[in-house]
């Protein structure tokens, strides 16, 4: 559908239920064999910065059996995050990302209150006991974001205005000859990917007893 | 030093849940303990650990029940970045005290500022060598015997020093592979080959700790008016001869929790002419070669293979008078199903011979087979059972009147007991 006629649809909606211009983007990530991807961060970008997210929006990470749970978060920048452990041992919790770095020395419990992340971008995390804990935070600009589902969807609403796109990250795509970026021009957005996936992180392991390392 | 280091460590130890008890949400202190019951049947050979040959721990003179393992993992962050850790092992045997240390190190972990990390261990510890042993107190997940291999780093084999590691993981690879490389001096460990040379490998559970003293078979050589009579009829593995300092290198890479590669070299570096209060120190050398693999269905393979020499004494026709190449390899199944585990393992070893003195034959050629099953009741209650044979042919028995080849096997069912805090 040609962008004008989208964004005419999108006003016309937008004025039959009397609610702000606004549509909604179906996002599908694929494989190169056409599989769908889950978990990979979806965002829209804009021209113009967004203001940060309104005072005391909270996100958590969790720490469960030596692991942070999620794998990976994504949140809107101006964000306080939890980094609640669950576990019965204690954890080391860091970031060296900048800006966004941040330590969270031993503890058990929530001893230490939510880390504000206040600047777009990759935020990895690790655990200075456990190595082999690692986790990441997307921080993102506006407040369009979300997470592919098992069958690699996503819908956002977004408030349709020009300028905007559409912005898929995560730590298991190789950047290099992908698309990773698309304007929005209609309702249905495909990213295929072109280059095999990294390996997961932390895939279910079989019959071999790991140390923490 | 290695006692002096035990001895800071449990003051360390003792005084830290006062000095850190105003915190206990930041955890300072933790500790896995616990203790194996076993009854034990074995046929075969008496046991090396009498002062004889045989390859088991126990013979059939411990037929019955035994104790046999209790141990204690205790560790007290000093700082954020600064931990103490010790081990604690219990063992019911005439080689040294009740209870004594296993490993007690110090380890500085800075927090990392890129992905670069880097980890400095000083103290007494094993190397990275043992892809079995990941358990509380150096134990096993999969058997109740280690291998060959890992029997002998558990008798002889002990960092008494210090060890640099450093690890990356490279973004372009994403989170999943890691590569690490350990490099390690060390000394007190001079002894070290003595019982690979003269009494062979083994296959047990037994660690030595560091006061231990571990017999040597009657071997004539070591007889009064014999060429080493100055060595005293047991070997103590840890203590300084010579006053050198040995390294290793280690690489690893590693891919999440699927696959494991590494690679080391080892070099005692001791002088082979050295003694000192009946204890030789042996030039040990070796590489090792282990890998790991996690398949989907709860299927684990585990091999490692290590390949040497040791020479002690002076030169003799172009040889030190003791000489000898040592190289063992083993291959792990392991399968798990919910709370069930079941491995076999396949172990093929060798001491080869590499000097011409009569009476101290170190000509050994062997393989064992190692069945076992775990039960994980609960993380307190675990039961395991293991059958294990071992045949060996060792040309040096006719010395003591046995018969150069044997076959020894032993069946053990453990109740295993865990507490962690």
């Amino acid at each position: 559908m040609p962008r004008k006629t989208f964004k005419l649809l999108c006003a016309a909606l937008a004025f039959c239920d009397g609610s702000a211009l606004a549509a909604d983007i179906a996002v599908t990530v694929l494989d190169r064999d056409g599989l769908p991807v889950p978990d990979v961060a979806v965002y829209v970008e804009r021209d113009e910065p967004h203001a940060a997210a309104p005072d005391g929006r909270r996100a958590v990470m969790d720490q469960v059996n030596t692991r942070f749970v999620p794998h990976l978060l994504v949140v809107q920048k101006g964000t306080y995050v939890e980094f609640p452990n669950s576990d019965t041992i204690a954890h080391h919790v860091y970031s060296f990302s900048d800006p966004n770095g941040f330590l969270l020395p031993l503890y058990k419990g929530d001893a230490h209150p939510p880390v504000l992340l206040g600047h777009p971008g990759v935020v990895t995390l690790g655990c200075n006991i456990h190595d082999g804990m690692l986790a990441y935070i997307l921080v993102v600009d506006g407040p369009e974001f979300g997470k592919t589902d098992a069958a690699g969807r996503l819908t956002l609403a977004t408030d349709g205005d020009a300028g905007q796109r559409v912005t898929i990250w995560s730590p298991r795509i190789r950047p290099r000859g992908e698309t990773l970026t698309q304007e929005i021009g209609s309702g249905e957005l495909t990213f295929r990917l072109r280059g095999a996936l990294r390996p997961a992180h932390d895939a279910e392991s079989g019959g071999v007893e790991w140390s923490d390392y | 030093m290695v006692r002096l280091l035990s001895t800071v460590w449990s003051i360390a130890l003792t005084a830290s849940p006062d000095v850190l008890a105003a915190n206990d949400s930041l955890a300072r202190t933790h500790f896995v303990t616990g203790i194996d019951l076993s009854y034990v049947n074995a046929s075969g050979l008496s046991s090396w650990t009498e002062g004889s040959v045989g390859k088991l721990r126990y013979d059939d003179s411990s037929d019955g029940l035994v104790i046999s393992r209790a141990f204690l993992d205790a560790g007290a962050r000093l700082t954020d970045t600064l931990d103490l850790n010790a081990t604690l092992q219990f063992c019911d045997d005439d080689l040294g005290a009740a209870l004594d240390f296993t490993e007690a190190y110090a380890e500085w972990r800075p927090v990392p500022r890129s992905a670069n990390r880097y980890r400095v261990k000083v103290g007494a510890f094993y190397p990275v060598i043992s892809m079995e042993n990941t358990g509380p107190g150096w134990s096993s997940p999969y058997t109740i015997s280690s291998s060959t291999i890992n029997t002998w780093i558990a008798e002889e084999v002990r960092t008494v020093g210090a060890e640099l590691s450093w690890s990356r993981r490279p973004q372009a690879l994403g989170g999943a592979h890691r590569f690490a490389v350990q490099a390690a001096v060390f000394g007190v460990n001079d002894p070290s080959g003595s019982l690979l040379a003269w009494k062979g490998w083994s296959a047990d559970d037994r660690q030595s700790r560091f006061g231990d003293a571990l017999p040597l078979p009657p071997l004539p050589q070591i007889q009064p008016g014999m060429m080493f009579e100055d060595q005293d009829p047991y070997v103590v593995p840890f203590r300084e001869v010579d006053g050198r300092v040995g390294y290793y290198l280690n690489g690893e890479w590693r891919m999440g929790n699927r696959f494991t590669l590494s690679a080391m070299t080892y070099n005692n570096r001791a002088d082979p002419e050295a003694i000192e209060d009946g204890q030789y120190a042996w030039y040990t050398e070796f590489n090792h070669l282990g890998g790991s693999l996690s398949l989907p269905g709860g299927i684990g393979v585990i091999s490692q293979w290590l390949r040497g020499s040791t020479v002690m004494g002076r030169v003799m026709n172009g040889a030190h008078v003791v000489d000898a190449g040592f190289d063992s390899k083993y291959l792990l199944l392991t399968k798990t199903l919910d709370s069930h585990r079941f491995s076999v393992r396949y172990d093929n070893f060798e001491v080869t011979e590499n000097d011409d003195t009569s009476e101290d034959s170190n000509d050994e050629r062997g393989l064992a087979w190692t069945l076992a099953y775990r039960y994980s009741h609960s993380d307190t209650v675990l039961f395991a059972a293991e059958w294990l044979s071992i045949k060996t042919h060792h040309d040096g028995w006719v010395y003591y009147a046995i018969e150069p080849t044997a076959t020894e096997q032993r069946l053990q069912l453990s109740i295993m007991l865990r507490f962690a805090r």
